[in-house]
């Protein structure tokens, strides 16, 4: 980042600074706050995620205020965590629309138009996931469903990144 | 290294996604699949768009050889760009070219076409573009290919020719055919006089009013219509003053190439002659020729020319090859001493001869020559001071020859000079050899 941004991209990084904090600060709708340190650390993730968009200290970010709501709620299926997702998913498409190009380079509106459409449709999972969650919430659990989940959710990863991942960047 | 490489914002994805279904399985916690659904959804989408293409890439100007002011696009080339979604090209900026959009920066989906720069240069010469980065991005930005470096293209640029349109004859037409009068008697439209009829006259030239009155056949005569032959020097020794383009100040070498491209305009389009003499680095010089393609050699060659002292000519042995029936038009801020001494010569022979002064007025002051570092400023302005007074000395002992001697002012600026010039061509001389 060399020269002045561009207005566009300004909006872009704002967003990326403040997604996160945004929802950490979202259990405290649910009446849990975070720790200061923790809304101070997250803060400074996030102004370093704002400034250095592809560096990564924006997974670092987002991982902390996941981990945050694991601990915060243990089972707690709130509402709330749609508009975290929400926060989380911003800041993140933000940071992918300024890395398309240097900071001065003017946002493309037609690219800025298709990842809203993108980003709305895959949220659509959040609110989705969260219905299934809460339908399923009372039912009783088999036996080994979760090293279940946990062993098919490896492989999965496992095998995408053996068919897509490896190999994809075929240099000259 | 080029090829396809997964990006910052898909390995975003498939940590936060991965590392927080983990989590969410291993304390048994579904909010946090809530929280990561997006980011999985994301990461997968990334991955099962991983390109396969090997995209090659070349930009193009859709004109290597403009005028200055004028614009011309560069465009991006692309081939095999089946996975490409979005294209973002970043170009360098370069001395005197101006792009659009204004720092060279450009991005947009592949769909509406791969992007385009509009280049302008904005000073004639030889102006090399600034190498441009182009990046290209795959489908939910999974993987990009790049940034690929471009070298900057060369571009010819045509000085801007003034307008400018003489009314004035030229002074020593001496050719075959063309728009000037002559001294000489011949078949043109321009009445000369009345004379006995001789054999060998055109009965349509009989004048039967005065042979009627005189009881002897009279003829009408009239001038020869010809071309002229004129000679451009253009002074490439040294660039005074500071260029800002076509939209700011003008450099000494910037008045005279355009002047010399206004006054090579105007003569090659009537049918003149038209020769150059570059006096520089190069000593570029073109033959006598009239026409369009004539035109365009004369431009080219001037925005080629360098700027520097001849390494073939020494100032003593300087001459501009000038023949007869030549207008000798030279261009030049007249700083140079061989300069004087050259043009000197060719007036002492009897050429016409006209100086176009093309020092900018506010040479010396902010667009002084530079100084060199650990010169004494106050030193330097005292030299070129000097160097002024000199020059004044120089266009003193032109102006006692009898060569006219004009500051560049565009349109107009030769007309009275080259009148007075071909009224005194009509006088008898005494010529040197």
């Amino acid at each position: 980042m060399t020269g002045r941004l561009t207005a566009g991209q300004a909006v872009l990084r704002a967003l990326v600074l403040l997604g996160p904090p945004l929802a950490l600060l979202a259990t405290g709708l649910v009446g849990v706050l975070p720790a200061g340190w923790l809304v101070a650390l997250v803060l400074v993730l996030s102004v370093a995620f704002a400034a250095m968009p592809e560096s990564p200290f924006g997974t670092a970010a987002l991982l902390v205020v996941v981990a945050w709501w694991g601990l915060a709620f243990r089972d707690g299926l709130h509402p709330q965590a749609v508009l975290a997702s929400a926060a989380l998913l911003v800041a993140h498409v933000a940071a992918l629309l300024t890395s398309y190009g240097p900071g001065e380079l003017p946002l493309d509106r037609d690219l800025a138009r298709l990842w809203v459409r993108r980003g709305l449709a895959v949220l659509a999972s959040a609110p989705a996931v969260w219905a299934v969650a809460v339908a399923l919430r009372g039912q009783p659990e088999p036996a080994g469903i979760w090293v279940a989940g946990l062993a098919a959710a490896f492989t999965a990863t496992l095998v995408a990144s053996l068919a897509f991942g490896v190999g994809a960047s075929g240099g000259d | 290294m080029t090829g396809w490489r997964p990006t910052a914002a898909l390995s975003r994805s498939l940590l936060v996604g991965g590392i927080g279904v983990a989590l969410a399985v291993l304390a048994g916690d579904p909010v946090l699949v809530v929280l990561v659904a997006p980011f999985v959804l994301l990461g997968a989408l990334g991955l099962v768009h991983r390109p396969t293409s090997r995209p090659r890439m070349t930009s193009r100007l859709d004109h290597g050889s403009l005028h200055e002011g004028q614009g011309t696009v560069s465009r991006l080339l692309l081939e095999d760009v089946a996975d490409v979604e979005q294209v973002t090209r970043v170009a360098a900026a370069a001395p005197y070219v101006a792009l659009h959009p204004r720092d060279g920066r450009v991005g947009r989906l592949l769909g509406d076409g791969p992007p385009d720069l509009e280049v302008s240069p904005r000073r004639w010469g030889r102006r090399m573009l600034g190498q441009e980065k182009v990046g290209l991005h795959s489908r939910w930005a999974g993987y990009r290919w790049g940034p690929v470096t471009l070298d900057g293209q060369e571009m010819r640029v045509l000085p801007l020719t003034a307008p400018f349109d003489s009314r004035a004859e030229s002074p020593q037409p001496l050719g075959l055919v063309g728009a000037h009068r002559s001294r000489r008697v011949g078949s043109g439209t321009e009445f000369a006089g009345i004379r006995p009829f001789q054999p060998g006259d055109r009965l349509r030239r009989i004048n039967w009013r005065v042979s009627l009155r005189t009881d002897a056949l009279h003829v009408e005569t009239a001038r020869a219509e010809e071309d002229a032959g004129v000679l451009l020097v253009v002074d490439a020794l040294a660039d005074h003053g500071r260029s800002g383009g076509t939209t700011g100040t003008a450099s000494s070498l910037d008045l005279t190439v355009r002047a010399a491209a206004a006054i090579a305009e105007h003569h090659a389009r009537g049918g003149d002659r038209v020769a150059l003499r570059v006096v520089g680095v190069g000593g570029e010089q073109v033959g006598y020729g009239s026409g369009r393609r004539h035109l365009r050699r004369l431009l080219g060659t001037m925005a080629a020319l360098r700027v520097g002292d001849p390494t073939v000519d020494e100032p003593e042995t300087l001459q501009f090859g000038a023949t007869g029936g030549t207008v000798v038009i030279v261009l030049s801020p007249m700083l140079a001493e061989s300069i004087g001494t050259a043009t000197a010569a060719v007036v002492r022979r009897g050429l016409p001869v006209l100086v176009i002064d093309t020092l900018p007025p506010d040479a010396g002051r902010d667009g002084g020559p530079a100084v060199a570092a650990g010169i004494d400023p106050v030193l330097a302005d005292l030299a070129w001071r000097m160097r002024k007074v000199e020059r004044e000395q120089v266009l003193g002992r032109l102006a006692a020859l009898g060569c006219p001697v004009v500051a560049w002012r565009g349109p107009g600026t030769v007309d009275a000079v080259l009148r007075r010039l071909a009224r005194r061509a009509q006088l008898p001389q005494v010529r040197v050899r």
